[in-house]
């Protein structure tokens, strides 16, 4: 490996970018104004208002009742959680404003009640404090179903209460959602491009062809290029990161985790490239593939919008979409300050990144037929 | 005693002899037994070619690009590759540079087998593939320096610039420049490690004839330099303004080689000969004719053509007119060329883009 050549391409790389307007507007311009964008129009707007998460771990007759009495109030959009998971987290992971649990032994305590005056079971509200209107509106709506519900079941004694529990966790709102998504998109973006216009452009153009016959090495050459995606990917985020700090007075955090994540999102999507360009020989065509790739990815992986307000099967499938854990990386590890949520999805992010480098670099012809 | 190679005009093999210099032999063929007399060489290195190709084959699917071809050229001369589109020029000429791999045959650059020791002969090529268009973004300069860094050896770019009259472009952004520009760039860039070797894959095409006259000054002032020079071409003025020795490949295969005068000598009549607006045109074709000249054509208006082998032949013609008595308004001698060669050659013609 000859670092000399390596680092003189990555110039002459930078230098050409330099010049092009359009892969200046791609990789600057463009993500600043979507920011900008989208920051004034949802600026202020809460991520889940009215939004109120139910668990319901006693899951009887008694605890669906409640559901669906409820539901029937038409006030609340309300999304279930499963019985398994640990809504302390939960809440501060997904930034939950309000969320119900209805505690095992729900519907028994109830029945108890007839033979035992004493008998008397709470029901959990978690609330966000800072989110006043939606709470005081859970909070009359939750009382008086239980009034009601006391009402029927023992003529006034209190059977069922709440126990209010603040979730003290930060008010974040959807800049700090959407950013951390343009960073990957971008990335992306540059990452596919950049490779498809190798693969196809400068392979119709002879140059792939005379650097077979030069002394460069094919790993001096990726390197070369790779080190490029990531000086493009550092800017990308330099820029996005002070405008959210500057402009919409965001803490973003480049954790050492969140570089690595998107040091393995640049090698991703060069190798997801690197097939684009192998299967699709012309780079009109390739750059069309390229966007009927990554447009839909983009909606799907949650990129702009949170997944919690899609249907059930897109959520799904964002799962399986490597753009979804960038995404979920990114926030948790830059924004949300979450751990072990973001190793988790960095992981994920370098499992597909290995796979599709290594696979684009394997199945890119280098040399002609 | 030096080694000489040869190569056998009957099957293409390539064999090794050893003698003195100056000393004639006759030898046999190893693969196909016919014999012929030779001469060593008073001059010459050991190894005097730079390419040697054998029995060089190349299929896609049904079709033989390149159909089992043999030929070599010799250090400091320009070998011009010449045929028709897609006689098969590209795939040999990738080939030689390791770009495509060869079905069967073998290839040595520099004395060297490319199959192992490619590596070992990078520094001492320098290429311009087909239709090479460079990074848009950087300038004359830049693009040079570029590939001059990826060599060991560099030749001084400033150098280049200026001996490819590039001096006043050099700042310009490559995607800035004219075509003809491109291929001198192109050319420039193949040039960066100051090779021994040149390879231009139709350096000219799609050129205007005064762009085409610059290219083709730039490679007369490399044969100067001493430099070995593989062009291919489909223009017949290109083989015959440039090229040392010339190999028409046609559908695959070498159909003729040598030099032009070979070439002429042994494919075309060396000239023709045409009357112009004779009187009686007809039953001077057919008086001619009886003379025992068999390719004499009418051309309309009175015009008569008559392919000639010898310069001599021009005065029996003229006397045979004369005692006939025969008016004519002029006479004209033209001489052969490759367009003809290539006419007797294949049927057809080489370009329909003649200039
Ligand atoms: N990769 C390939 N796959 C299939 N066929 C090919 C391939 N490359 C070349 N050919 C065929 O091989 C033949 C020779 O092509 P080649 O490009 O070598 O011709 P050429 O002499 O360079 O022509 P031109 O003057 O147009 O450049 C053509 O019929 C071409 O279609
Ligand atoms: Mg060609």
């Amino acid at each position: 490996m000859n670092f000399k050549i390596v680092w003189m391409d990555f110039i002459y790389s930078v230098k050409g970018w330099y010049r092009s307007r359009g892969g200046m507007f791609w990789s600057l311009a463009f993500p600043v104004i979507l920011i900008l964008l989208f920051g004034a129009i949802f600026s202020g707007v809460g991520s889940s208002k009215y939004t109120l998460y139910i668990q319901d771990q006693d899951q009887t007759e008694m605890s669906k009742g409640f559901n669906a009495t409820l539901n029937s109030t038409k006030l609340f959009n309300i999304n279930i959680v499963k019985t398994d998971v640990n809504v302390t987290s939960f809440i501060k992971e997904k930034n939950i404003k309000s969320l119900i649990v209805i505690p095992k032994g729900f519907e028994q305590t109830i029945k108890n009640s007839f033979m035992n005056p004493s008998a008397r079971v709470n029901l959990s509200f978690y609330f966000d404090p800072s989110e006043q209107t939606t709470t005081q509106v859970i909070r009359s709506v939750i009382s008086s179903i239980l009034q009601e519900m006391n009402k029927n079941l023992s003529q006034g004694r209190t059977i069922i209460g709440v126990s209010e529990i603040s979730t003290i966790t930060e008010n974040f709102n959807f800049i700090d959602f959407f950013l951390p998504g343009m960073i990957g998109f971008t990335i992306m973006q540059g990452a596919i491009y950049g490779s498809i216009e190798r693969n196809t452009k400068y392979r119709k153009d002879g140059i792939l062809r005379k650097l077979l016959t030069t002394p460069i090495t094919r790993s001096e050459w990726i390197l070369a290029k790779m080190l490029f995606m990531m000086f493009l990917a550092a800017l990308t985020t330099a820029l996005i990161t002070i405008i959210g700090i500057l402009v919409f007075g965001m803490t973003v955090n480049i954790t050492p985790l969140a570089i690595i994540i998107l040091i393995a999102t640049s090698f991703l999507f060069s190798g997801m490239g690197m097939l684009i360009g192998r299967f699709v020989k012309e780079e009109e065509t390739a750059d069309t593939a390229a966007g009927a790739i990554s447009f839909p990815m983009m909606f799907l992986a949650g990129t702009f919008f949170p997944l919690e307000q899609m249907p059930q099967f897109l959520q799904t499938i964002a799962h399986i979409l490597p753009l979804y854990y960038v995404n979920e990386g990114l926030r948790n590890s830059m924004i949300y300050m979450n751990q072990t949520e973001s190793l988790i999805n960095g992981a994920v992010v370098i499992i597909f990144a290995a796979v599709f480098f290594i696979s684009g670099v394997l199945l890119t012809k280098w040399k002609e037929d | 005693m030096i080694e000489q190679r040869f190569k056998c005009p009957n099957c293409g093999e390539i064999a090794s002899f050893y003698g003195d210099p100056g000393e004639q032999t006759v030898v046999s063929c190893a693969a196909c037994n016919s014999k012929g007399r030779i001469t060593i060489p008073t001059s010459g290195q050991n190894n005097n070619y730079a390419i040697e190709v054998s029995h060089l084959t190349k299929v896609y699917g049904d079709l033989t690009a390149v159909n089992d071809i043999s030929f070599s050229v010799k250090t400091g001369e320009i070998f011009a590759f010449l045929g028709p589109n897609g006689a098969g020029k590209t795939t040999t000429v990738e080939m030689i540079e390791s770009i495509r791999e060869p079905t069967a045959g073998s290839i040595k650059l520099l004395g060297r087998d490319i199959k192992t020791q490619f590596n070992d002969v990078k520094e001492k090529i320098g290429i311009l593939p087909q239709e090479f268009h460079s990074f848009e973004r950087l300038t004359v300069r830049e693009t040079l320096v570029y590939f001059s860094n990826l060599y060991k050896k560099k030749a001084d770019v400033d150098e280049i610039i200026k001996s490819l009259d590039l001096t006043s472009h050099k700042n310009m952004l490559y995607r800035n420049l004219s075509g003809g520009l491109k291929q001198r760039v192109g050319v420039a860039i193949s040039l960066v490690n100051d090779p021994e070797i040149i390879f231009l894959d139709e350096p000219t095409t799609g050129l205007d004839p005064k762009a085409r006259r610059e290219v083709w000054g730039v490679i007369a002032g490399l044969h100067k330099k001493g430099k070995t020079v593989f062009l291919t071409t489909h223009y017949m003025e290109e083989a015959e303004y440039l090229a040392d020795h010339i190999a028409v490949i046609f559908k695959g295969k070498i159909i003729a080689e040598g030099t032009l005068e070979d070439l002429i000598r042994n494919y075309g009549k060396s000239s023709t000969l045409h009357i112009k607006k004779c009187k009686n045109a007809a039953e001077v074709i057919e008086m001619l004719k009886q003379e025992g000249y068999d390719e004499v054509s009418s051309e309309g208006n009175g015009d008569i053509a008559i392919k000639i082998d010898y310069k001599e032949r021009v005065l029996e013609i003229l006397s045979h007119l004369r005692h006939d008595c025969i008016e004519y308004e002029s006479l004209d001698i033209r001489r052969s060329n490759l367009e003809e060669v290539f006419l007797r050659l294949t049927g057809s013609k080489l370009t329909e883009d003649k200039q």
